[in-house]
């Protein structure tokens, strides 16, 4: 059987141990699907094992592609706030979407697909609207620290994106169409081919939505209906692999993204005659060559991003801004001497930026060098250090080391023990740097130092029916510099200056339940994360923050999903509870907790090597008028019927 | 039960139904703005002053502060209070005519009419662009400038947009002088300080007709009347600091330039000209609050109240008893601060109000 490459990369004992977990889960659930693997009926059950980044001491989760199936028409912050920790503020239907991850703010989060940065090099960070569930086969969150074995600067954490060859596939094509409210269409298309050597694989989709949801508008007293909202998404891709004798690995990846976008008014500036909307579009692309050998292997990457913007309001303002980012990076790893691994690596990315907000064309230069040394003691300690030294044009940031510990205390049972240190650095981005008459040239970059402590739990029962994955980790993290955009005296503009100190700590709780009764597949999956993100400093005489919560993140953040299978029909039924968010740093105001109830439900025909699926989903079923951000309508109640076929020709072993 | 996995699973599951559905309020909740709230409302708003709260652009969270004739604690967001709604986006400024209280407000292109008394409102006139100030002619005429398109004229009779002055770009402050009113043009919202002709626009209130026009510096953001009948404007030099900020004299009736004093450089921004009850000392805030005698020889260089750390922001001279009134907007992202000082700069008062405070209404019967 043609194991992903990744896996191979994982010889230690304790990798082991949980592969061996996540395949006896597959195969146990997987042989009633006979000769044809039910992808549909794997997502109670799938257990990952080592997955893409290897990070020992330091906390990763994964979202797989089984579970991301029943929602190839949502996009990334709708997976996330349904199914991790980190809260999305989220500005509308369709509209801006940005993460907050252990207390730190968006630009504290970097989002990676495939390793490459996605994160605009000008604003820091990325809108999660923008990025379609079904371009992508896993999600891989590395919390706090973690982020430090990709990139600097993520102080909240790193979301991965990736995909994978799917070596088993002579041809599988996936066709989706969904017809939703508000005149949601998307439609999606999947086709991989190949052979055990080769694979192409193909992702196409467009979406579209009038989004003109009802709400009731206080500022008009009335219930209306939402302006100037529709929006449209289209995208392609196509990846390429090619695997020679098991050994090296080279692949291409091309990615374009369109998206059209009216950006709808706000509950008190509504107007019927609103003009807002932008543009986005996108070109990624990435080489890559992968040398795997028992004790040596090699990944070298280069990829070149091509993101043009442009943004119009009326008559008033009409914007573009247009970057190309060329990344590069090179990672090795060496295992030769006895329970040490080695691996350094060498990162390069130019940024070109030509804006209407800057003066002038501006580029960045980035290069670090980076080392990750492991020591394994008998299986039972693990610890890993990493060090990363960065130089953005002339400026060397401070070192940044990661040091991580994990312990499994006893022999044969998946339960660990992790705790790591860290310092991080955060470099301005363009925009703090170069922004027309704001610009700040003279900030230092933001200093992170974080501590963590957590320890997981996994075991499937001796009859393989039942399964427990459980997880608990705390954090305390310090930010000192903290870049904030404050106003400049006497005029309106805002100026980036390095004043906040934060103080960020809290502690996440994950718990997974899977079972089988009486052949009903029964799971329950838990994500709780409590974080009070603090101001540690004040800066003016009559500055109320010190102690206070950020503004937007909410102290405690909570979803829970549970499903059942039988007879093919699958029922799905999320829950997620966001408490108070602040919206004044003096926290004398805030947006109420609001809790969203969603409901899936669906059948699987199956004939041979075809399957049919039909499946509809609720979406906030208490139909409820709530608003993430303050003054940004969301939808009510919503629904979406899904139709989706899909072929599947595996490779004869 | 037979499982032990299978009981903990149900168990989650119930405590999880259980804390679900709750119909709530979910909108935005500030001091004065909880249902929860029941703390005592005055009987009148006559006798008391405004707090214009601008809040932050898009957020939708100006509100009004009310600091009560005894000067007790001010009374939070009363126009949400007495109306159930929220203001809207970027209040800009009050005027008073008779009974009637006139809020500008900026993002949500509207004017809330309320009565002085109870706050409660009147009427919404809707169909601005971007307003900024009103001015009133007579009790059937009134004047309201724009960022955009020029200035709409509002009968007071009807409460409707009567027609617009067709001006390019973006008015400000409104003088009103005999059968004249004079109003200050920034210019081209969306063109740097380079591209916008900032001048002083005369218009015949009868006719409605632009009739002269002054040429001023970059930004002209302040004007008010002394007791000459001379009209001073406040420039600021421009948003992109194209030019030194000056303070110029006009005589109304020549239509001419008398004086123009610069301000010394390398200082932050002046605004928010206002003149003391008696019209012969001007008060502006150039980081802290400068006093200045209408028949100076130059700009002072001294501030009658330093600003120590605070940020100023909105700023007016009670027109009866001349104290100051000053909002520090902190951050912009807290509730600000209203200090109230005596002409001379001794502090008499501070008081908590909303979201960035920059704009002061006194009632006809405010004194203290």
């Amino acid at each position: 059987m043609g194991q992903p490459l990744s896996e191979k990369l994982s010889n230690s004992n304790f990798l082991k141990t949980i592969s061996l977990v996540g395949f006896l889960v597959n195969f146990l659930f997987t042989t009633t699907a006979q000769n044809f693997r039910d992808t549909l009926r794997l997502p109670l059950f799938e257990v990952k094992s080592a997955g893409i980044s290897d990070v020992r001491g330091f906390k990763k989760s994964t979202l797989d592609s089984v579970m991301l199936i029943h929602h190839l028409d949502a996009d990334l912050s709708k997976i996330l706030s349904e199914n991790s920790t980190i809260f999305i503020k989220s500005y509308g239907n369709g509209t801006l979407a940005t993460p907050s991850f252990r207390g730190t703010t968006a630009q504290h989060t970097q989002v990676e697909w495939n390793g490459i940065n996605l994160n605009s090099p000008m604003l820091g960070q990325m809108d999660f609207s923008q990025i379609p569930v079904s371009q992508f086969d896993e999600i891989e969150i590395l919390y706090g620290a973690a982020g430090i074995s990709k990139t600097s600067g993520a102080f909240g954490g790193v979301i991965n994106l990736a995909t994978n060859p799917d070596w088993n596939q002579r041809l599988k094509v996936t066709l989706a169409q969904t017809i939703g409210s508000f005149d949601t269409y998307f439609t999606n298309l999947n086709m991989i081919a190949g052979s055990q050597s080769f694979q192409s694989h193909t992702k196409a989709y467009y979406s579209s939505s009038l989004s003109n949801f009802p709400y009731y508008n206080d500022y008009l007293g009335a219930e209306v209906r939402q302006q100037n909202s529709s929006y449209s998404l289209a995208g392609i891709s196509e990846e390429l692999f090619w695997k020679i004798k098991d050994k090296h690995l080279l692949s291409g990846r091309v990615w374009y993204n369109y998206n059209d976008r009216n950006l709808p008014p706000t509950a008190s500036q509504y107007d019927q005659n609103h003009i807002e909307k932008q543009k986005d579009k996108t070109l990624r692309s990435i080489l890559e060559y992968k040398y795997v050998e028992r004790n040596f292997n090699a990944v070298v990457t280069t990829s070149l991003v091509d993101q043009y913007m442009n943004y119009q309001s009326d008559s008033t303002w009409n914007s573009t801004h247009q970057y190309y980012s060329w990344i590069n990076r090179a990672r090795f790893s060496y295992h030769g001497v006895r329970n040490l691994t080695i691996k350094p690596g060498l990162d390069f990315t130019r940024d070109w930026v030509h804006s209407d907000s800057y003066d002038g064309i501006k580029t960045r230069n980035t290069t670090a060098i980076y080392a990750d040394i492991r020591y394994n003691f008998k299986d039972i300690v693990t610890t890993t250090l990493i060090l990363r030294e960065e130089l953005v044009d002339n400026d060397f940031l401070p070192l940044i080391p990661a040091l991580g510990l994990e312990f499994t205390p006893i022999r044969n049972i998946d339960w660990k023990i992790s705790f790591n240190l860290a310092r991080n650095h955060r470099y301005p981005t363009l925009n703090d740097q170069y922004w027309i008459l704001a610009g700040n040239p003279d900030l230092k970059t933001e200093t992170n130092y974080s501590t963590e402590i957590g320890t997981g739990f996994r075991r499937l029962s001796p009859n393989q029916k039942f399964f427990i994955d459980a997880n608990v980790s705390g954090y305390y993290s310090w930010i000192y510099d903290m870049i904030t955009w404050l106003p400049v005296e006497g005029s309106n503009l805002w100026k980036p200056e390095n004043i906040d100190e934060v103080l960020a700590r809290g502690f996440e709780v994950e718990l997974t339940l899977k079972g089988d009764v009486s052949d009903f597949l029964l799971s329950l999956t838990n994500n709780y994360s409590f974080c009070r993100s603090t101001y540690a400093q004040a800066n003016f005489e009559n500055d109320n923050k010190i102690g206070k919560q950020l503004i937007y993140i909410p102290v405690h953040n909570l979803n829970t999903t549970f499903s059942v299978e039988r007879w093919k029909f699958f029922l799905n039924y999320n829950f997620c509870f966001i408490s108070d968010r602040y919206t004044g740093k003096d926290n004398l105001s805030l947006m109420p907790a609001y809790s969203l109830s969603n409901f899936l439900f669906g059948k699987n025909f199956t004939l041979q090597n075809f399957i049919l699926s039909l499946q509809f989903e609720i979406d906030n079923i208490f139909n409820l008028d709530y608003q993430s951000v303050a003054n940004r309508p969301m939808p009510g109640l919503n629904w979406a019927l899904t139709l989706r076929f899909s072929f599947a020709s595996p490779l004869k072993r | 039960m037979r499982n032990p996995f299978l009981s903990l699973f149900f168990l989650l599951f119930l405590a999880l139904s259980l804390i679900s559905c709750s119909k709530l309020s979910l909108r935005e909740k500030s001091p004065g703005n909880d249902p929860d709230d029941t703390s005592s409302k005055p009987l009148s708003y006559q006798h008391g002053i405004f707090v214009v709260n601008e809040g932050n652009y898009t957020w939708g969270n100006a509100s009004i502060s009310f600091i009560d004739s005894l000067g007790n604690s001010p009374i939070q967001n009363i126009f949400q209070t007495e109306n159930g709604r929220n203001l809207g986006d970027v209040a800009q400024s009050i005027n008073i005519f008779d009974s009637l209280g006139y809020i500008v407000v900026n993002n949500s292109n509207r004017i809330e009419i309320v009565d002085i008394k109870t706050f409660k409102s009147v009427k919404t006139i809707t169909g601005f662009f971007m307003p900024r100030y009103i001015e009133f002619i007579d009790s059937s005429k009134a004047y309201v400038t724009n960022i955009q398109r020029g200035i709409s004229i509002l009968d007071l009779s009807s409460g409707k947009i009567s027609g617009i002055i067709p001006v390019n770009g973006w008015t400000e402050n409104l003088v009103c002088l005999g059968s004249h009113i004079y109003v200050s043009l920034i210019g081209e919202f969306k063109e740097p300080s380079s591209g916008r002709k900032p001048q002083i626009i005369v218009i015949d209130t009868q006719t409605d007709k632009i009739i002269d026009t002054i040429p001023t510096g970059k930004e002209p953001i302040g004007m008010v009347l002394d007791k000459h009948q001379k009209i001073w404007v406040l420039c600021s030099g421009g948003y992109d600091n194209f030019e030194i900020p000056t303070l110029m004299r006009i005589d109304p009736h020549l239509r001419k330039t008398e004086v123009v004093f610069k301000f010394p450089t390398g200082q932050s921004k002046p605004s928010r000209l206002s003149i003391n009850p008696s019209g012969d000392t001007l008060c502006f805030l150039n980081g802290g609050v400068f006093r200045m005698s209408t028949d100076s020889p130059g700009i002072p260089v001294h501030p009658v109240v330093n600003a120590d750390g605070r940020f100023f922001y909105g700023f007016a001279v009670h027109p009866r008893t001349g104290d100051l009134f000053i909002g520090d907007a902190i951050d912009y992202v807290q509730n600000g601060v209203v200090y109230q000082y005596s002409p001379h700069g001794q502090l008499i008062k501070q008081f908590v109000v909303g979201r960035i405070p920059g704009a002061f209404c006194f009632a006809p019967g405010s004194n203290r």
